[in-house]
């Protein structure tokens, strides 16, 4: 697969806080990646160095080769809260921008009403964008960074300030651009980075604590414990005393932990058929990304 | 300065839209009417409204024509620059707060074009309303007044059209640099308290720009001393030059000050 993009130990200093700290990663011509991590993690520093609103403090940023003259044009920028002339139609503004990335004179009005067709705003292209609700901004916003076809799209929180019909609209957008664009976006929402990610990159404090594709960081975190759920809480207790391994119990429900596949679900099964304790439930845990990301995120702390 | 014209157009449309094209013009030709008519009425005006008893008599200076012109460029001079610092001193520095400029700033545009395109809406925006304004005023001071040197009139506009345009460099640099609010404070000392610092104190020397007012006056009397004039527009201009190339470079590196 051609690399598109490549970031190398990459640092932004703001006095001597590190918004982000040494990051090295690539990214994949046509792929998505997610950039996840709690607030202040510096996501959204990231994306603006790439988009070249900052300036790194060191590292460096390659972009293909492929990618000649102002690169600026080859990127669209979907900031997280979108701000838009109040007095500019959305079809203006479009259009504005579009002229702005060097578009061609006669494709900017088809291209600019297109886009918008595209994201949904057909009906609002001649409304005044000091109207629109903070959903059709969103929108409007990811027209903005897609009108001029770039071939790498920046989008920081693109869907969590939509309702839940708002983001599968956007999604499934974005799954379409995915087709032919790179795209590297932000989120905290897990169930979203989760929907549409070839590659998944952790953000904490600044550093990159993790990193690979979805499988990948399932594989190495997912199958960490059995889940072992009891009809009540007194019975999860007594299991707890008995155990032979270290487990932790959260009300009926006791979680151990398996180190290198120790101990063998077997073995676990054997101690509680032994102990005629009452249980409904036992499997092996295949943690959701909510709980991977807790884990890579207090794992480093 | 490729993008030039399609910055002009945004900046265009706001202005029109925010009715800016209309209350500026407006403010500029009201100021320039009520001097000459004030003063021409002030006698009815006091006999109309004041107190006065019959028998008392006022002994009102005669004005010339080019007295009451240069009265209005006393307004001007307040009134208007207040307008020009306070009306401006957010062009570049709100776009930055509120993050508007941030989808400019993230796209291919040339940073002269830019500031170029501020120029020029600020400069079709206040030189034309001031010249407006001052036409107005001269139609009033011919009727009331009489008529005043043509040549001589068009040399003031010109050299007053210079001083504006560098109260607006000034607008624009400050905006380039700071936030909106300092931005505002900074103009303010530069094209209100300097030019009354330079007029009290000024005698000491001749080449300014805050003097090109006090030049165009003397241009509207014909008793202009040529070569610090002369020396004055040309720094002038040359600092008008600074201020703009300036505000370009200062306007590319606060990019990052840009919300996000």
């Amino acid at each position: 697969m051609k690399t598109l993009l490549h970031v190398q130990e990459l640092t932004k200093e703001y006095g001597k806080e590190k918004a982000v700290n040494e990051i090295t990663f690539s990214l994949n011509k046509n792929t998505a990646t997610a950039l996840i991590g709690p607030n202040g993690a510096g996501k959204t520093t990231t994306l603006s160095i790439l988009a070249g609103l900052l300036k790194q403090t060191s590292g460096s940023v390659v972009i293909d080769g492929d990618m000649k003259g102002d690169i600026r044009s080859e990127i669209g920028f979907l900031p997280q809260y979108p701000q838009f002339y109040s007095w500019l139609t959305a079809l203006e503004f479009i259009e504005m921008a579009a002229q702005l990335s060097g578009i061609d004179g006669k494709m900017i009005r088809s291209q600019a009403v297109r886009t918008l067709d595209f994201v949904g705003l057909e009906d609002a292209k001649n409304k005044r964008t000091g109207t629109f609700s903070g959903g059709m901004k969103q929108r409007l916003g990811l027209a903005q960074a897609i009108v001029h076809k770039p071939g790498l799209l920046l989008l920081d929180e693109p869907v969590s300030a939509l309702d839940p019909m708002g983001r599968r609209e956007v999604l499934n957008l974005l799954k379409e651009l995915q087709e032919h664009t790179t795209i590297l976006y932000s989120t905290h929402i897990l169930n979203d980075a989760e929907e549409m990610t070839d590659q998944l990159l952790f953000l904490k404090k600044g550093q990159l604590v993790e990193q690979g594709s979805l499988k990948e960081v399932r594989d190495k975190y997912a199958n960490l414990q059995y889940k072992i759920i009891f009809v009540n809480t007194e019975e999860a207790a007594k299991f707890v005393e008995i155990s032979p391994w270290p487990a932790k119990q959260e009300n009926e429900v006791v979680f151990i932990h398996l180190e290198e596949n120790k101990p063998m679900m077997n073995e676990v099964l054997q101690i509680l058929a032994n102990s005629n304790l009452q249980l409904s439930k036992v499997e092996r845990a295949s943690a959701s990304l909510e709980e991977i990301f807790l884990q890579v995120v207090n794992k480093h702390d | 300065m490729i993008n030039f014209s399609i910055l002009f157009q945004k900046e265009w449309r706001e202005n029109v839209r925010n009715f800016k094209i209309l209350w500026i013009p407006l403010v500029f030709i009201l100021f320039g009417i009520s001097e000459p008519l004030t003063y021409y009425y002030l006698p009815q005006i006091l006999n109309a409204v004041g107190n006065m008893p019959s028998d008392m008599a006022f002994q009102l200076p005669e004005y010339t024509p080019e007295q009451i012109i240069m009265s209005t460029i006393g307004q001007y001079q307040l009134i208007g620059m207040l307008i020009v610092a306070f009306g401006f001193a957010g062009i570049i520095a709100r776009e930055r707060k509120n993050g508007t400029a941030t989808m400019l700033y993230v796209r291919p545009i040339s940073y002269n074009g830019y500031v170029f395109s501020k120029l020029a809406i600020m400069g079709i925006l206040i030189v034309g309303s001031a010249c407006v304004g001052l036409l107005a005023n001269l139609y009033y001071t011919y009727v009331l007044y009489g008529a005043v040197d043509s040549i001589a009139f068009i040399g003031f506009l010109g050299t007053y059209s210079i001083w504006l345009l560098f109260a607006i460099s000034v607008v624009i640099c400050c905006s380039a640099a700071f936030s909106t609010g300092i931005a505002s404070v900074v103009s303010i000392f530069f094209l209100v308290i300097v030019p009354v610092v330079d007029g009290l104190l000024g005698t000491y020397w001749t080449i300014s720009p805050w003097k090109l007012p006090m030049y165009a006056g003397q241009i509207l009397n014909s008793n202009l001393d040529k070569t610090p004039f002369i020396w004055s527009l040309i720094i002038t201009l040359a600092v008008v030059l600074l201020l703009v190339v300036g505000a370009a470079y200062i306007a590319k590196r606060n990019v990052a000050k840009a919300k996000i």
